[in-house]
């Protein structure tokens, strides 16, 4: 009885914490979002006119920032997930190798993940300045001319894509590369007898090895990229225009800046959280054996 | 540290240089490669810092321009007022985080990793992690509403609140994992001498998981310290945080880079040094678990 009690009291509090703070304030967005509620009136009970609204229900428009803003973040969602994948991989397949002075080189390509992102905004207003930033100054120098970075769509775009891309690679790199260290060397041994090239080695036995740590990371790496909003709050403060404004960034905007539409703003994010419990559920669904 | 030194079939020798092919060196190239990509923005940071009179192209100290420190004067000793405050207000925010996380953390962590309960673990698991799936605004807008109602608007109470909730998942994962691994046996010994659960718990696993204790105390506070969202709407007057200031850095004199990469950098410092302390346990708080480091 008292191993009952007390298996209780281990887990009590911090199951109470959640509750209180991630469930209620859950609960109470979602009530939020069924009324009309701004800072300083009465709330009304709508029923779900904010989401009609947005998604443009019944004689309602589609909320057309709404839309565009989505759209940037699923460029970054895909743009982004898959550009740190890539490098995230490379980079772990250089450091899997036992020679000198890779270790302390490891430690120091870890560091941009514990950068602030709202720093890494700052960090990226500075490199690619258009004036003077080294990035431009290196594209002149190798002849491929200035690119507008702040004011035009498209660069302004990749300019976020990348600073997130500069801060998560090292993400992607430290799983993938603990994923191959637990590689067994006796693979490798047998496979080297038919074939020395490393491009077979890596297709035929590190990349199916890695391919589930791969997948956990992909998992973990779009929920991440949907919640952007530092990075583009300093670096270009959603501009030119909103083209880099990211679809939290754009709740953010509705809801605690400026009228305070809380109502409005909570349907939007309560949309974006119906997207994060189905990315969520494919990963609990895939780590499931782990906790039990 | 992890074994870092999984052979590869392209090396054979461990000895410096010795015996070394020219793909080794291609390797080394590669890695030194990613090593500036990942660091020269921090270092042209720096360099930038230490210019009071900012121009294009000036890049090498003492050669091409004549470095010193007024920036960083400035931001200590005229400005040094907001600065201190901003920096007290981060450290007193993420050291309450943490104490409250890891606390919470380890309790549940040991529970996760010697119990079973009923409503099956890994459901209790997702529950704890649910909270780094969410997006940050969905909750933000209700904390609005409940801090003003509860008044703890920009209190010190209202941002360890705020803070502890998001790191203490990683607290969570980290124990459980740290506590999984230790032998059970020595639990059950300590019970048949008589000891409580929480005894055992006290005398017996919390001494020997002290160096999760340590990953998970600093991967909290660094995540804490660079929490910029919840503070830019629930603390932004009395108990600003330091990335409200770095935020805010570009209102106060127009884009000054010297000043703004100076700002940056202490933002920065911190959190990268304490990282680096914990590489060990980085894998398996960043991925809660999902991958073994």
């Amino acid at each position: 009885m008292t191993n009952n009690r007390a298996k209780y009291l281990f887990l009590m509090p911090g199951v109470i914490w959640i509750l209180a703070f991630t469930l209620f304030p859950l609960i109470y967005s979602f009530g939020l979002s069924l009324t009309n509620y701004r800072l300083g009136r009465n709330p009304k009970y709508i029923g779900f006119e904010n989401y009609a609204e947005i998604l443009g229900i019944g004689d309602e428009k589609i909320d057309k920032k709404a839309v565009s803003t989505a759209s940037f973040s699923a460029f970054l969602f895909l743009g982004s997930t898959a550009t740190t994948l890539f490098f995230g991989t490379f980079v772990a397949w250089v450091f899997n190798h036992s020679l000198p002075f890779l270790r302390q080189m490891r430690a120091i390509v870890t560091m941009p993940l514990f950068a602030a992102p709202i720093a890494v905004g700052w960090l990226g207003v500075v490199i690619f300045n258009e004036q003077s930033g080294p990035i431009n100054n290196v594209l002149e120098g190798i002849g491929l001319g200035r690119v507008n970075w702040f004011i035009e769509p498209m660069p302004a775009r990749l300019a976020v894509m990348f600073t997130d891309v500069w801060q998560w690679t090292p993400f992607v790199f430290i799983i993938i590369l603990a994923a191959m260290q637990s590689i067994p060397d006796d693979l490798y041994e047998s496979a080297r007898l038919d074939t020395k090239s490393n491009w077979q080695l890596f297709k035929s036995i590190t990349f199916p090895m890695i391919a589930p740590a791969l997948g956990t990371v992909m998992l973990l790496r779009m929920v991440e990229s949907l919640k952007i909003i530092d990075i583009p709050y300093s670096l270009t403060r959603g501009g030119p225009g909103s083209v880099t404004q990211t679809y939290v960034y754009y709740a953010y905007e509705t809801g605690l800046v400026g009228s305070f539409q809380l109502g409005e703003a909570a349907a939007l994010a309560y949309l974006l959280v119906i997207v994060a419990i189905v990315i969520s559920s494919i990963y609990f669904y895939r780590v499931r054996e782990r906790f039990e | 540290m992890t074994a870092n030194a999984k052979n590869l079939p392209l090396t054979e020798s461990r000895n410096a240089f010795s015996g070394r092919s020219i793909q080794d060196y291609f390797i080394i190239f590669l890695a030194l490669t990613c090593t500036f990509i990942a660091f020269s923005p921090f270092g042209y940071a720096i360099l930038t810092s230490l210019k009071s009179e900012w121009k294009s192209g000036e890049i090498i100290p003492f050669i091409q321009f004549e470095p010193n420190l007024l920036n960083w004067q400035q931001e200590f000793g005229s400005g040094g007022a907001e600065t201190m405050k901003a920096l007290r207000n981060s450290t007193l925010i993420s050291l309450g985080a943490t104490i409250v996380a890891t606390t919470l953390g380890t309790l549940a962590g040991y529970g996760l990793a010697r119990f079973k309960y009923g409503i099956g673990n890994r459901n209790l698991v997702s529950w704890f992690l649910s909270q780094r799936f969410l997006p940050p605004v969905a909750t933000l807008i209700p904390f609005v509403l409940m801090f003003r109602d509860l008044k703890l608007l920009d209190t010190l109470p209202g941002m360890v609140i705020v803070n502890a909730t998001f790191t203490l998942p990683f607290a969570v994962l980290i124990m459980r994992d740290y506590f999984a691994d230790l032998p059970p046996e020595m639990r059950e010994a300590a019970l048949v001498d008589g000891a409580t659960e929480f005894t055992t718990f006290l005398r017996i696993a919390l001494p020997l998981a002290r160096p999760a204790l340590v990953a998970s105390t600093l991967i909290c506070f660094a995540f804490a310290w660079n929490e910029f969202l919840f503070a830019s709407v629930l603390a932004n007057r009395n108990w600003k945080p330091y990335p409200m200031l770095v935020a805010g850095s570009d209102t106060v004199r127009g884009i000054d880079f010297g000043f703004v990469t100076t700002r940056m950098l202490i933002a920065v410092t911190v959190p990268v040094i304490l990282s680096l302390m914990v590489q060990r346990f980085i894998v398996r708080g960043l991925t809660f678990g999902a991958v073994k480091g």
